[in-house]
Protein backbone atom coordinates (compact mmCIF):
# COMPACT_ATOMS: atom_id res chain seq x y z
CA UNK A 1 0.00 0.00 0.00
CA UNK A 2 1.64 3.27 -0.56
CA UNK A 3 1.64 5.70 1.81
CA UNK A 4 -0.76 8.87 2.00
CA UNK A 5 -0.21 12.62 2.45
CA UNK A 6 -1.66 12.37 5.94
CA UNK A 7 1.27 10.61 7.48
CA UNK A 8 3.41 13.56 7.46
CA UNK A 9 0.08 15.47 9.58
CA UNK A 10 1.07 12.86 11.61
CA UNK A 11 4.41 12.89 11.81
CA UNK A 12 4.71 16.02 13.05
CA UNK A 13 1.88 15.01 15.47
CA UNK A 14 3.65 12.42 16.90
CA UNK A 15 6.79 14.52 17.16
CA UNK A 16 4.91 17.16 19.21
CA UNK A 17 4.10 13.55 21.56
CA UNK A 18 0.40 13.10 20.10
CA UNK A 19 -0.71 9.16 21.48
CA UNK A 20 -2.80 9.19 18.82
CA UNK A 21 -0.68 9.82 16.05
CA UNK A 22 2.08 7.51 17.08
CA UNK A 23 -0.83 4.90 17.33
CA UNK A 24 -1.81 5.49 14.35
CA UNK A 25 1.45 5.53 12.69
CA UNK A 26 2.44 2.12 14.65
CA UNK A 27 -0.76 0.72 13.98
CA UNK A 28 -0.42 1.54 9.96
CA UNK A 29 3.85 0.36 10.49
CA UNK A 30 4.03 -2.34 12.63
CA UNK A 31 2.64 -5.37 10.66
CA UNK A 32 5.23 -4.54 8.34
CA UNK A 33 8.38 -3.71 10.86
CA UNK A 34 7.37 -6.27 13.31
CA UNK A 35 7.85 -9.12 10.59
CA UNK A 36 11.15 -8.12 9.77
CA UNK A 37 12.17 -8.08 13.30
CA UNK A 38 10.61 -11.37 13.86
CA UNK A 39 12.33 -12.86 10.63
CA UNK A 40 15.35 -11.71 12.03
CA UNK A 41 15.60 -13.09 15.32
CA UNK A 42 13.91 -16.68 14.56
CA UNK A 43 12.79 -16.32 17.93
CA UNK A 44 8.98 -14.73 18.64
CA UNK A 45 9.85 -13.47 22.27
CA UNK A 46 13.00 -12.28 21.74
CA UNK A 47 11.53 -10.75 18.65
CA UNK A 48 8.51 -8.99 21.21
CA UNK A 49 11.36 -7.45 23.08
CA UNK A 50 13.60 -6.01 20.31
CA UNK A 51 10.30 -4.71 18.74
CA UNK A 52 9.83 -2.97 21.49
CA UNK A 53 13.40 -1.41 21.65
CA UNK A 54 12.67 -1.02 17.58
CA UNK A 55 9.82 1.19 18.02
CA UNK A 56 10.96 3.46 21.02
CA UNK A 57 14.16 3.89 18.34
CA UNK A 58 11.98 4.92 15.62
CA UNK A 59 9.91 7.49 18.06
CA UNK A 60 13.21 8.85 19.35
CA UNK A 61 14.40 9.31 16.16
CA UNK A 62 11.07 11.04 13.82
CA UNK A 63 12.44 14.71 14.46
CA UNK A 64 15.55 13.08 12.00
CA UNK A 65 13.09 12.24 9.80
CA UNK A 66 13.60 14.41 6.29
CA UNK A 67 11.20 12.79 3.99
CA UNK A 68 14.22 12.02 1.60
CA UNK A 69 12.33 8.41 1.68
CA UNK A 70 9.00 6.84 2.70
CA UNK A 71 8.28 6.69 6.11
CA UNK A 72 8.23 2.86 5.57
CA UNK A 73 11.35 2.43 4.19
CA UNK A 74 13.24 4.85 6.55
CA UNK A 75 11.46 3.07 9.65
CA UNK A 76 12.49 -0.21 8.14
CA UNK A 77 15.76 0.88 7.93
CA UNK A 78 16.01 1.27 11.72
CA UNK A 79 14.35 -1.94 12.53
CA UNK A 80 16.30 -3.52 10.75
CA UNK A 81 19.76 -1.94 12.09
CA UNK A 82 18.11 -1.62 15.90
CA UNK A 83 17.78 -5.84 15.33
CA UNK A 84 21.13 -6.74 14.43
CA UNK A 85 22.81 -4.32 17.31
CA UNK A 86 20.59 -5.77 19.41
CA UNK A 87 20.99 -9.42 18.34
CA UNK A 88 24.71 -8.56 18.42
CA UNK A 89 24.82 -7.49 21.98
CA UNK A 90 23.07 -10.92 23.03
CA UNK A 91 25.71 -12.67 21.26
CA UNK A 92 23.32 -14.29 19.12
CA UNK A 93 25.69 -12.89 15.97
CA UNK A 94 28.54 -11.97 17.90
CA UNK A 95 30.93 -13.76 15.51
CA UNK A 96 28.82 -13.13 13.04
CA UNK A 97 31.63 -11.68 10.46
CA UNK A 98 33.63 -14.89 11.12
CA UNK A 99 30.94 -17.15 10.97
CA UNK A 100 29.32 -15.90 7.77
CA UNK A 101 32.75 -17.29 6.22
CA UNK A 102 32.47 -20.36 7.80
CA UNK A 103 30.68 -23.10 5.83
CA UNK A 104 29.78 -25.23 9.12
CA UNK A 105 27.85 -22.47 10.93
CA UNK A 106 25.08 -22.34 7.69
CA UNK A 107 22.97 -24.42 10.85
CA UNK A 108 22.36 -23.99 13.92
CA UNK A 109 21.80 -27.58 14.21
CA UNK A 110 23.15 -28.88 10.94
CA UNK A 111 23.55 -32.88 12.39
CA UNK A 112 19.06 -32.49 12.85
CA UNK A 113 19.11 -34.18 9.60
CA UNK A 114 15.56 -35.58 10.68
CA UNK A 115 14.19 -32.09 10.68
CA UNK A 116 11.18 -31.70 8.29
CA UNK A 117 10.12 -27.84 7.78
CA UNK A 118 6.65 -27.19 8.14
CA UNK A 119 6.79 -23.77 6.67
CA UNK A 120 9.68 -21.41 5.29
CA UNK A 121 9.42 -19.27 8.32
CA UNK A 122 9.98 -22.86 10.67
CA UNK A 123 12.56 -23.45 7.90
CA UNK A 124 14.72 -20.06 8.19
CA UNK A 125 15.21 -21.06 12.18
CA UNK A 126 17.28 -23.71 11.19
CA UNK A 127 19.89 -21.08 9.82
CA UNK A 128 22.57 -19.72 12.03
CA UNK A 129 21.91 -16.26 13.02
CA UNK A 130 24.42 -14.96 10.38
CA UNK A 131 22.94 -16.88 7.42
CA UNK A 132 19.48 -16.12 8.39
CA UNK A 133 20.17 -12.78 8.08
CA UNK A 134 21.66 -12.44 4.62
CA UNK A 135 18.95 -14.48 3.52
CA UNK A 136 16.02 -12.50 4.96
CA UNK A 137 17.50 -9.13 4.33
CA UNK A 138 18.24 -10.47 0.76
CA UNK A 139 15.68 -12.86 -0.64
CA UNK A 140 12.54 -11.35 1.76
CA UNK A 141 13.88 -7.61 2.34
CA UNK A 142 15.10 -6.77 -1.08
CA UNK A 143 18.59 -5.77 0.26
CA UNK A 144 21.44 -5.75 -1.45
CA UNK A 145 24.71 -7.64 -1.49
CA UNK A 146 26.63 -4.30 -1.13
CA UNK A 147 23.62 -3.08 1.32
CA UNK A 148 23.93 -6.52 3.78
CA UNK A 149 27.97 -6.08 3.51
CA UNK A 150 27.75 -2.73 5.05
CA UNK A 151 25.09 -3.75 7.37
CA UNK A 152 26.86 -7.15 8.67
CA UNK A 153 29.95 -5.31 8.48
CA UNK A 154 31.24 -8.55 5.32
CA UNK A 155 32.11 -8.62 1.60
CA UNK A 156 29.88 -8.58 -1.04
CA UNK A 157 31.00 -11.66 -1.84
CA UNK A 158 30.67 -13.13 1.39
CA UNK A 159 26.91 -12.53 1.63
CA UNK A 160 26.73 -14.12 -1.71
CA UNK A 161 28.25 -17.24 -1.15
CA UNK A 162 26.02 -17.44 2.13
CA UNK A 163 22.71 -16.89 0.56
CA UNK A 164 23.51 -19.72 -1.67
CA UNK A 165 24.36 -22.35 0.95
CA UNK A 166 21.40 -20.50 2.91
CA UNK A 167 19.05 -21.27 -0.07
CA UNK A 168 20.44 -24.63 -0.77
CA UNK A 169 19.60 -25.61 2.85
CA UNK A 170 16.16 -24.41 2.63
CA UNK A 171 15.39 -26.10 0.22
CA UNK A 172 16.43 -29.49 1.27
CA UNK A 173 14.60 -28.60 4.67
CA UNK A 174 11.11 -27.39 2.76
CA UNK A 175 11.97 -30.53 0.16
CA UNK A 176 8.69 -32.42 1.48
CA UNK A 177 6.31 -29.76 0.79
CA UNK A 178 7.51 -31.18 -3.66
CA UNK A 179 5.47 -34.00 -2.89
CA UNK A 180 2.86 -33.11 -0.45
CA UNK A 181 1.73 -30.24 -2.41
CA UNK A 182 2.03 -30.36 -6.53
CA UNK A 183 0.89 -26.39 -6.17
CA UNK A 184 3.90 -25.12 -5.40
CA UNK A 185 5.41 -25.91 -9.32
CA UNK A 186 2.46 -25.36 -10.71
CA UNK A 187 1.96 -21.65 -9.56
CA UNK A 188 3.82 -18.82 -11.71
CA UNK A 189 7.30 -17.84 -10.86
CA UNK A 190 7.41 -15.87 -7.74
CA UNK A 191 10.01 -12.94 -6.89
CA UNK A 192 13.47 -13.66 -8.00
CA UNK A 193 16.25 -12.15 -6.03
CA UNK A 194 19.50 -10.55 -7.90
CA UNK A 195 21.96 -11.99 -6.52
CA UNK B 1 15.09 -36.70 -0.66
CA UNK B 2 14.93 -34.35 -3.33
CA UNK B 3 15.19 -30.83 -3.17
CA UNK B 4 12.69 -28.11 -3.88
CA UNK B 5 13.78 -26.24 -6.74
CA UNK B 6 14.94 -23.11 -7.05
CA UNK B 7 11.68 -21.49 -8.50
CA UNK B 8 9.33 -23.17 -5.88
CA UNK B 9 11.33 -21.63 -3.04
CA UNK B 10 10.82 -18.01 -4.87
CA UNK B 11 7.83 -18.91 -4.30
CA UNK B 12 7.83 -19.79 -1.14
CA UNK B 13 9.48 -16.65 -0.32
CA UNK B 14 7.04 -14.85 -2.21
CA UNK B 15 4.27 -15.91 0.15
CA UNK B 16 6.12 -15.13 2.82
CA UNK B 17 7.46 -11.79 2.13
CA UNK B 18 3.15 -10.98 1.59
CA UNK B 19 2.41 -12.74 4.54
CA UNK B 20 1.32 -10.19 7.35
CA UNK B 21 0.44 -11.02 11.09
CA UNK B 22 -0.28 -9.02 13.78
CA UNK B 23 1.84 -6.88 15.31
CA UNK B 24 4.30 -8.71 18.24
CA UNK B 25 3.06 -6.12 21.02
CA UNK B 26 -0.14 -3.96 21.93
CA UNK B 27 -0.22 -0.85 21.54
CA UNK B 28 -0.66 -0.66 25.36
CA UNK B 29 2.80 -2.00 25.85
CA UNK B 30 4.61 0.37 23.53
CA UNK B 31 2.58 3.03 24.70
CA UNK B 32 3.71 2.72 27.81
CA UNK B 33 7.42 2.45 27.43
CA UNK B 34 6.73 5.77 25.32
CA UNK B 35 5.28 7.41 27.99
CA UNK B 36 8.01 6.26 30.65
CA UNK B 37 10.60 7.74 28.02
CA UNK B 38 8.80 11.24 27.87
CA UNK B 39 7.68 10.60 24.43
CA UNK B 40 3.87 10.73 24.75
CA UNK B 41 3.17 13.87 26.13
CA UNK B 42 -0.41 14.41 26.54
CA UNK B 43 -2.12 17.89 25.44
CA UNK B 44 -5.13 19.46 27.21
CA UNK B 45 -6.61 18.29 24.16
CA UNK B 46 -6.24 14.93 24.00
CA UNK B 47 -6.58 15.02 28.60
CA UNK B 48 -9.60 16.16 27.22
CA UNK B 49 -11.03 13.41 25.61
CA UNK B 50 -9.17 10.76 27.88
CA UNK B 51 -11.13 11.81 31.36
CA UNK B 52 -13.48 14.95 30.47
CA UNK B 53 -16.57 13.02 28.26
CA UNK B 54 -16.95 9.72 29.32
CA UNK B 55 -20.00 9.45 27.05
CA UNK B 56 -18.08 10.09 23.99
CA UNK B 57 -15.66 7.25 24.79
CA UNK B 58 -19.18 5.05 25.64
CA UNK B 59 -20.61 6.42 22.10
CA UNK B 60 -17.07 5.27 20.72
CA UNK B 61 -17.62 1.98 22.04
CA UNK B 62 -20.99 0.91 20.86
CA UNK B 63 -20.32 2.56 17.63
CA UNK B 64 -16.89 0.53 16.78
CA UNK B 65 -18.37 -2.49 18.31
CA UNK B 66 -21.32 -2.79 16.32
CA UNK B 67 -20.27 -1.07 12.83
CA UNK B 68 -16.99 -2.97 13.22
CA UNK B 69 -18.36 -6.17 13.54
CA UNK B 70 -20.47 -5.42 10.57
CA UNK B 71 -17.15 -4.61 8.58
CA UNK B 72 -15.32 -7.52 10.05
CA UNK B 73 -18.51 -9.55 9.18
CA UNK B 74 -18.45 -8.47 5.35
CA UNK B 75 -14.86 -8.69 5.49
CA UNK B 76 -14.24 -12.18 6.90
CA UNK B 77 -17.41 -13.31 4.40
CA UNK B 78 -20.06 -14.41 7.60
CA UNK B 79 -23.66 -13.12 7.02
CA UNK B 80 -24.38 -10.34 9.41
CA UNK B 81 -26.15 -10.65 12.69
CA UNK B 82 -26.15 -11.54 16.47
CA UNK B 83 -24.18 -8.01 16.53
CA UNK B 84 -25.49 -7.01 20.10
CA UNK B 85 -24.15 -10.63 21.50
CA UNK B 86 -21.13 -10.45 19.82
CA UNK B 87 -20.59 -7.10 20.76
CA UNK B 88 -21.31 -7.55 24.31
CA UNK B 89 -18.71 -10.59 24.24
CA UNK B 90 -15.87 -8.40 23.13
CA UNK B 91 -16.22 -5.84 25.79
CA UNK B 92 -16.43 -7.76 28.70
CA UNK B 93 -14.46 -11.25 27.98
CA UNK B 94 -10.61 -10.40 29.15
CA UNK B 95 -8.10 -10.29 26.68
CA UNK B 96 -6.53 -13.73 25.40
CA UNK B 97 -2.76 -14.21 24.68
CA UNK B 98 -2.80 -15.68 20.89
CA UNK B 99 -4.39 -15.50 17.86
CA UNK B 100 -5.92 -18.50 18.25
CA UNK B 101 -8.10 -18.08 21.02
CA UNK B 102 -10.83 -15.62 19.64
CA UNK B 103 -12.11 -18.99 18.22
CA UNK B 104 -13.44 -19.96 21.78
CA UNK B 105 -15.33 -16.49 21.88
CA UNK B 106 -18.26 -17.45 20.35
CA UNK B 107 -19.09 -20.28 22.85
CA UNK B 108 -19.04 -18.24 26.05
CA UNK B 109 -21.76 -17.02 27.26
CA UNK B 110 -22.29 -13.30 26.55
CA UNK B 111 -23.02 -11.22 28.93
CA UNK B 112 -25.96 -8.56 28.53
CA UNK B 113 -24.54 -4.82 27.82
CA UNK B 114 -26.59 -3.73 30.29
CA UNK B 115 -24.75 -5.72 32.66
CA UNK B 116 -21.41 -4.10 31.72
CA UNK B 117 -19.93 -1.88 34.09
CA UNK B 118 -16.79 0.74 34.68
CA UNK B 119 -15.47 1.88 37.89
CA UNK B 120 -13.59 4.67 35.92
CA UNK B 121 -13.04 6.22 32.70
CA UNK B 122 -9.50 4.38 33.00
CA UNK B 123 -11.38 1.11 33.39
CA UNK B 124 -13.54 1.30 30.35
CA UNK B 125 -10.67 2.54 27.84
CA UNK B 126 -8.77 -0.15 29.08
CA UNK B 127 -11.94 -2.04 27.90
CA UNK B 128 -12.18 -0.58 24.98
CA UNK B 129 -8.65 -0.95 24.04
CA UNK B 130 -8.62 -5.07 24.79
CA UNK B 131 -12.25 -5.17 22.39
CA UNK B 132 -10.18 -3.51 19.69
CA UNK B 133 -7.35 -6.06 19.92
CA UNK B 134 -9.81 -8.86 20.55
CA UNK B 135 -11.59 -7.49 17.54
CA UNK B 136 -8.52 -7.63 15.35
CA UNK B 137 -7.05 -10.78 16.73
CA UNK B 138 -10.49 -12.78 15.96
CA UNK B 139 -10.56 -11.08 12.61
CA UNK B 140 -7.64 -12.32 11.59
CA UNK B 141 -8.01 -15.84 13.60
CA UNK B 142 -11.27 -16.09 11.17
CA UNK B 143 -9.79 -15.09 8.25
CA UNK B 144 -7.42 -17.60 8.33
CA UNK B 145 -9.13 -20.02 9.52
CA UNK B 146 -12.72 -19.71 7.35
CA UNK B 147 -12.07 -22.01 4.57
CA UNK B 148 -15.83 -21.79 3.76
CA UNK B 149 -15.31 -17.87 3.03
CA UNK B 150 -12.89 -18.61 0.03
CA UNK B 151 -14.78 -19.42 -2.83
CA UNK B 152 -13.92 -19.71 -6.51
CA UNK B 153 -13.95 -16.06 -7.18
CA UNK B 154 -12.87 -14.94 -4.10
CA UNK B 155 -10.30 -13.24 -5.77
CA UNK B 156 -12.56 -10.52 -6.86
CA UNK B 157 -14.19 -10.45 -3.92
CA UNK B 158 -11.24 -9.54 -1.74
CA UNK B 159 -10.43 -7.07 -4.68
CA UNK B 160 -13.39 -5.36 -4.06
CA UNK B 161 -13.18 -5.98 -0.34
CA UNK B 162 -9.43 -4.28 -0.54
CA UNK B 163 -10.76 -1.33 -2.37
CA UNK B 164 -13.79 -0.45 0.19
CA UNK B 165 -11.34 -0.98 3.18
CA UNK B 166 -8.82 1.43 1.26
CA UNK B 167 -11.91 3.93 0.85
CA UNK B 168 -12.74 3.60 4.47
CA UNK B 169 -9.45 4.10 5.31
CA UNK B 170 -8.85 7.54 3.71
CA UNK B 171 -12.12 8.48 4.78
CA UNK B 172 -11.60 8.27 8.06
CA UNK B 173 -7.79 9.28 7.45
CA UNK B 174 -9.15 12.38 6.22
CA UNK B 175 -11.53 12.86 8.71
CA UNK B 176 -8.97 12.83 11.52
CA UNK B 177 -6.72 15.84 10.07
CA UNK B 178 -9.86 17.98 11.26
CA UNK B 179 -10.30 15.98 14.58
CA UNK B 180 -7.37 14.27 15.25
CA UNK B 181 -8.11 13.28 18.59
CA UNK B 182 -11.80 12.51 18.11
CA UNK B 183 -11.95 8.86 19.84
CA UNK B 184 -14.65 7.63 17.45
CA UNK B 185 -13.38 8.53 14.41
CA UNK B 186 -10.19 7.31 16.23
CA UNK B 187 -11.41 3.51 16.84
CA UNK B 188 -12.77 3.35 13.63
CA UNK B 189 -9.74 4.16 11.70
CA UNK B 190 -7.78 1.69 14.07
CA UNK B 191 -10.62 -1.48 13.60
CA UNK B 192 -10.25 -0.79 9.60
CA UNK B 193 -6.84 -1.14 9.90
CA UNK B 194 -7.52 -4.57 11.55
CA UNK B 195 -9.87 -5.49 8.61
CA UNK B 196 -7.67 -4.53 6.15
CA UNK B 197 -4.80 -6.67 7.94
CA UNK B 198 -7.17 -9.53 7.98
CA UNK B 199 -7.87 -9.18 4.35
CA UNK B 200 -4.36 -9.41 3.83
CA UNK B 201 -3.82 -12.26 5.34
CA UNK B 202 -6.52 -14.52 4.14
CA UNK B 203 -5.27 -13.09 0.11
CA UNK B 204 -1.42 -14.23 2.23
CA UNK B 205 -2.81 -17.68 3.35
CA UNK B 206 -4.47 -17.88 -0.25
CA UNK B 207 -1.30 -17.51 -1.87
CA UNK B 208 0.81 -20.17 -0.06
CA UNK B 209 -2.00 -22.60 0.07
CA UNK B 210 -0.47 -26.02 1.10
Amino acid sequence: MSEMPFDQLDLKRAIAGDERAMQRLWSQHAPHIDAVVRRLCGDPELAADISQEVWMQIFRALPSYRGDSQFGTWAHRIAVNRTLNALRKIRRIAKLEIDIEDDSAITEMDSDRTFVAESIEQAMGKLSPGARAVFVLHDVEGYTHIEIGEELGITPGGSKSQLFKARAKLRKLLAHLVDESPNIAGKGKGHVASV
Amino acid sequence: MSHLSEEQLDQLIAAERSRVEEPLNSWRTIAARAREEGLIRESERSRFWRSGEPWLRAAAAILLLVGGIGIGRATIGLPSGTTGATASTAVTDPPSNTAAAPASISNTNPSPASNISFASVDEASAALDRAVLEYQRASQFIAANNLSARTSDSAAVYRARAEALDKIVNATKSALQGAPHDPVLNQYYLATMGAQAATRQVVSVGLRGF
